[in-house]
């Protein structure tokens, strides 16, 4: 009984359904981002963002605003960004299906999810220190979002530290998935706590206000070719990382 | 002859599980002289760090940040060790035999860390005025302090049991806890940082600070020690 | 030309190595980790060649 009920549990394996459309969503992703790429710096305005003193005629447009070069990095800094909070969200899914089943393929998916957030939280730490770097001069600064991302990335390297440093496989899983989840809902509120509460040290920094309807144009096809990045990315990922478990398993058989 | 036996309600489960911890400490005092001589020693090296420092520098508005590094190292230290003992004697797998509710077990190891650590915070904090503040004068609400005190170490401990008892299976056990703990407290200790710094400092806009802190460092709280609660059957059952 | 537009030209040559070091990275580091994906697929497909002959030798040897 308890042998079919764990049959009729639909477990995720390389070469269901997902798998058909990654080479539609690589593409998909490609054609995307280069074309976000290509947006951000030909079709989104250089002139918005941070508040004139007084609106200024440029070329035949009023602007009020104005934007550096520098911004460019903001169209694929928080599409990236978005990603690795929609992945880490998956990590702790798939660590709740863990716990609840104790079926060691959520496992890996939650492996697979974690290394996919911290992919692209390293990509937002670089993007967003080179924007940090050139608009206000320094490398580190403990403004919010900075704090909040740096623990992030230590909490996900964290729980890669701690997967290797445990052999029992079903026990690396639970104490990982328990890891997942605490850190899917510290994120927030760190996240929180560095915001509210107002640093008495550090100026809080001001950033520009909404987008317009260009900025947030381009913001929006680089997210959609990111989402399909990180699908793309996953997929694969777990392709190779069942087809080294399968072939371990045949070798464990062999060998007997 | 049949024998009954009552079953004992989860409050007596409770209470004894304490009552062994608090007495396994009374006879050895191991934990509490271990963290007391180890923030005694923190001290010191702040001394030391703080010796080249020009004679007029503001230590009122570091302390509050001195302060709590010194009760997150002196509670890695204990937490280290709080679950070392239950697993060397075999203690833990002995309360697992015991047909109880394992949240229980939670509620309990966090209970003695807590008073644990409060102890050390009560030797300690006199200590740290003594080395550092009596050069100054803080402001009258310095007494405020135990709040921040109170609700931090209360996230710390009940976070600090769940993962202490996650590490105590791990290889480098003493490593993995503080690279667990440390980002995982750190909300918290940012808002007990700020919550302790505006007592200390005082001025017209501490009250606000302080509440606002204290509000999420107790948002905190609330939130992790219930999902450890929660989680926290899963791990011990591994 | 424009004040504006000047001080927005004046960032562009300063601004520039931190933009394409962004953008650059950014790419480095998506194709390394694909980059690692591959090579892992590919050790595993290897391993399944080599399982495959084990299993084929065994097979003769019956």
């Amino acid at each position: 009984m308890a042998e079919k009920a764990k049959k009729a549990l639909k477990l995720p394996e390389s070469g269901q359904w997902p798998d058909s459309v990654v080479p539609i969503a690589l593409v998909g992703a490609a054609v995307f981002l280069v074309a976000g790429f290509l947006m951000a710096f030909l079709y989104a305005s250089p002139v918005n963002g941070a508040a004139l003193s007084e609106p200024v005629l440029v070329g035949d447009q009023m602007v009020t605003n104005v934007q550096l070069l520098s911004q460019k990095i903001f169209y694929f800094h928080m599409p990236v960004a978005l990603v690795s909070f929609g992945a880490l969200a998956f990590a702790g899914f798939y660590s709740v299906r863990f716990l609840m089943t104790k079926e060691q393929r959520f496992d890996t998916c939650t492996k697979i999810a974690m290394e996919i957030a911290l992919l692209f939280v390293v990509l937002t730490m670089i993007t967003g220190e080179m924007w940090t770097r050139f608009e206000w001069g320094l490398w580190w600064t403990w403004d919010p979002r900075l704090t909040t991302y740096l623990i992030l990335m230590i909490i996900v390297i964290a729980y890669f530290i701690l997967r290797n440093a445990i052999d029992d496989p079903e026990r690396r899983a639970t104490y990982g998935s328990v890891i997942a989840i605490i850190a899917l809902v510290d994120v927030p509120i760190c996240y929180m706590v560095t915001r509210v509460i107002p640093s008495s040290i550090h100026p809080v920094v001001l950033r520009e206000g909404g987008m317009t309807g260009d900025m947030g144009m381009t913001v929006a096809v680089v997210m959609i070719g990111m989402i399909m990045l990180g699908f793309v990315l996953y997929r694969m990922r777990f392709r190779q990382v069942r087809l080294t478990q399968r072939v371990e398993a045949i070798k464990e058989q062999l060998e007997d | 002859m049949s024998v009954t036996v009552k079953r004992p309600s989860t409050f007596t489960q409770y209470k004894t599980l304490l009552v062994k911890d608090l007495r396994q400490e009374f006879r050895t005092k191991e934990m509490l002289t271990s963290m007391g001589i180890y923030a005694l020693l923190v001290l010191i090296v702040y001394g030391a760090a703080l010796a080249q420092t020009a004679q007029v520098f503001d230590i009122l508005q570091m302390s509050g940040g001195l302060l709590w590094a010194l009760i997150v190292f002196t509670s890695l230290l204990g937490l280290n060790r709080s679950f070392t003992a239950e697993k060397e004697q075999g203690c833990l797998e002995g309360i697992l035999l015991v047909p109880l509710d394992r949240s229980v077990v939670f509620l309990a190891k966090a209970t003695s860390n807590l008073l644990f650590l409060l102890v050390v915070e009560i030797i300690t904090i006199p200590l740290f005025y003594f080395f550092f503040l009596t050069s100054t004068t803080p402001s009258d609400s310095f007494w405020l302090i135990v709040v921040p005190l109170v609700v931090g170490t209360i996230g710390v401990a009940g976070i600090g049991t769940l993962l202490s008892t996650i590490t105590i299976n791990t290889r480098g056990k003493d490593v993995m806890l503080a690279v667990l703990f440390i980002p995982l407290i750190f909300p918290l200790l940012y808002a007990c940082v700020s919550a302790t710094t505006a007592a200390i400092v005082g001025g017209d806009l501490f009250m606000e600070t302080f509440t606002m802190s204290l509000a999420l460092a107790a948002g905190y709280d609330v939130i992790m020690v219930l999902l450890s609660w929660v989680l926290y059957d899963f791990v011990i059952s591994v | 030309m424009n004040a504006v537009l000047v001080e927005i030209y004046s960032t562009v040559i300063p601004s520039a190595p931190y933009i394409i070091a962004a953008y650059a990275l950014l790419l480095l580091v998506l194709f390394v980790y694909a980059f690692m994906i591959m090579r892992g697929t590919k050790k595993a497909e290897a391993q399944i060649a080599v399982l495959e002959e084990a299993l084929a030798e065994k097979k003769a040897a019956k």
